[in-house]
């Protein structure tokens, strides 16, 4: 009988850097630790701490799951990146989750996942029967005649484990999976210089 | 004694996402292969790089350009010896990003982590492409940067002097946008310069009326846009002859400055009787073949040898990143997964700090 694959997830799209490690179905170990930032140097070692933690390293893995957001720009780019590498050097897959996707985990159909995206924005996917449908940036104010169920609060436990469980079943249904790619539902705030070229004369 | 040492670098500290394969056995350095995904067209519509845009970008090719460059150098990553990543300083989303994916991709095949300069990257490429003995001269000039190192170990490095305002690739990207000329400036207005009459407009040459090496470029943009605002009201626009001869004033004042100020880096620098003395210049403002020229001239003037790297070389690139991180392994350096990005990041950690302070630190 083959090994139970060993699946690493980890996210850093909020205030933590938070890991779970999964063998086949079973919940190896998982870890929060909350921090405002430094999650780029925590992250690796923390994770290689968890690893080593329960007789394991970076070559037993068999799946990565990663964290992709929304949320933080720079903390969804930071566990992205790691995930990115590392299956690049474990030649294993990589999956991208997003925290909608884990706050309406084994939650009953249908639910509308929220997370407060600030400006007085949420970012919000609805999930039904049918399936997801796509995640948007929408203003708070535009919720509030919603009357069906919400999933709007997980903790970071929570988060990861999620994560960690649908990257395993998506690799396990043996489907051709993007790399994973932040999620950010927002533009860059980039505009265009304010002052026009001079007219140019022949 | 040659020991071969091969690592993979990585580079994402502006808006060029590099990698690049480097193996050095004992003085010769090889270049396996070195990609090179640019982003000009991304941030053509913002007249400048836009760091969250360079960011996004980043995080999602920078491992496509590793396995790109392990694929064209026949190696895989077991057979590296380390893994060199641009760890500062730059845009801190992109060099996050970096940093990030090769902790990856050293955690995973068990290879030692080096976190390098970006400037020191630059700085060293001379021994990547001739070999150069320390210590030399190094002119280091390009879009983010503008310093005189003296270099004198892959670790130390002197600043004599530098810009205390912007650096002269982004006087040229300011010169063009101001001109209606495409982003990068540095080629545009050196196209159009030569068409132009470098005496028709008398540009300030700032700071030559002071002693030392350092620059200020900023004055320069602003009397560029004097300028045109007095040629669009008499003409109703600018004519392209016109806009010929600003390129070419503008480009003649660059030159002036680099090459006077070079001048008397050289004396400082020649003042130490080094045993070969050279004088190298590298960032993407060298590839300017005028201000090249006037830099091979001052050096020939005191018997230095001048050199200037191929222009792939010159610009941002990850074969200098890998190669100044096995120059620091050589010395013993090694760093861990907890390796830090670092926006800021001066080479010469005791010249007094001619830009940036506060808890950010100095930035040059």
């Amino acid at each position: 009988m083959p090994a139970e694959p060993i699946l690493l997830a980890f996210d850093t799209s909020a205030a933590h850097c938070a890991a779970a490690l999964l063998r086949g179905s079973e919940l190896l170990a998982c870890r929060v630790e909350e921090m405002g930032k430094g999650q780029a140097e925590r992250l690796m070692p923390m994770l290689e701490e968890g690893l080593r933690g329960v007789g394991l390293g970076w070559r037993d893995l068999s799946g990565i799951g990663v964290g992709i957001g929304p949320g933080n720009f720079t903390g969804i780019r930071i566990s992205v990146a790691a995930a990115r590498g590392l299956a690049l050097s474990l030649g294993v897959p990589a999956v991208g989750v997003s925290s909608l996707e884990a706050l309406a985990f084994n939650v009953p159909r249908p639910v509308q996942a929220r997370i407060d995206a600030r400006r007085g924005l949420a970012y919000v996917q609805d999930f039904t029967a049918e399936g997801a449908q796509p995640p948007e940036l929408v203003e708070w104010a535009a919720l509030e005649g919603h009357d069906g169920p919400v999933a709007d609060t997980i903790s970071p436990e929570v988060l990861i484990e999620a994560i960690a469980r649908i990257a395993a079943e998506r690799i396990a249904s043996g489907a051709d999976l993007p790399r994973p790619a932040p999620l950010y539902l927002r533009g860059a705030d980039a505009a265009p210089p304010s002052d026009p070229p001079p007219v140019i004369l022949d | 004694m040659s020991h071969t040492l091969t690592f993979l670098g990585l580079e994402s500290s502006c808006d060029d996402t590099a990698a690049a394969v480097v193996r050095v056995e004992g003085d010769r350095a090889e270049i396996l292969s070195s990609v090179v995904a640019g982003q000009t067209e991304l941030h053509a519509a913002f007249g400048g790089v836009v760091p969250e845009i360079a960011a996004r970008a980043h995080a999602e090719k920078l491992d496509l350009c590793v396995e790109e460059a392990l694929a064209a150098s026949g190696m895989t990553l077991t057979q590296l010896d380390g893994v060199a990543v641009t760890a500062g300083p730059g845009l801190i989303g992109g060099v996050i990003s970096g940093v990030m994916c090769a902790k990856g991709i050293a955690a995973g095949a068990g290879l030692p982590l080096i976190g390098v300069n970006h400037l020191a990257g630059h700085a060293l490429t001379p021994r990547l492409t001739d070999g150069l003995a320390f210590p030399y001269l190094m002119l280091l000039v390009s879009g983010g940067h503008c310093q005189f190192l003296l270099v004198r170990g892959p670790e130390d490095f002197s600043r004599l002097g530098g810009t205390i305002d912007d650096a002269p690739g982004e006087a040229f990207d300011k010169t063009a946008k101001l001109l209606g000329l495409p982003q990068p400036g540095g080629p545009a207005v050196e196209a159009e310069a030569k068409k132009g009459d470098p005496k028709a407009f008398r540009f300030p040459r700032p700071l030559l009326d002071r002693p030392g090496c350092d620059f200020s470029f900023s004055g320069l943009k602003t009397a560029i846009l004097r300028a045109r605002d007095e040629v669009v009201a008499e003409h109703g626009g600018l004519p392209r002859q016109i806009r010929s001869d600003l390129c070419a004033g503008f480009q003649a004042a660059v030159s002036d400055v680099l090459a006077e100020k070079s001048r008397r880096a050289l004396a400082i620098y020649l003042a130490e009787e080094p045993a070969t003395p050279a004088f190298a210049v590298a960032g993407g403002v060298a590839a300017n073949s005028a201000i090249r020229a006037a830099l091979e001239t001052v050096s020939a003037e005191v018997g230095a040898r001048f050199l200037a790297p191929p222009l792939r070389l010159c610009t941002d690139n990850a074969a200098m990143i890998a190669f100044a991180g096995i120059e620091r392994y050589r010395l013993g350096a090694r760093d861990d997964l907890a390796l830090s990005a670092r926006p800021r990041w001066p080479l010469d950690q005791s010249a007094n700090p001619l830009l940036g302070s506060g808890k950010k630190g100095a930035k040059a």
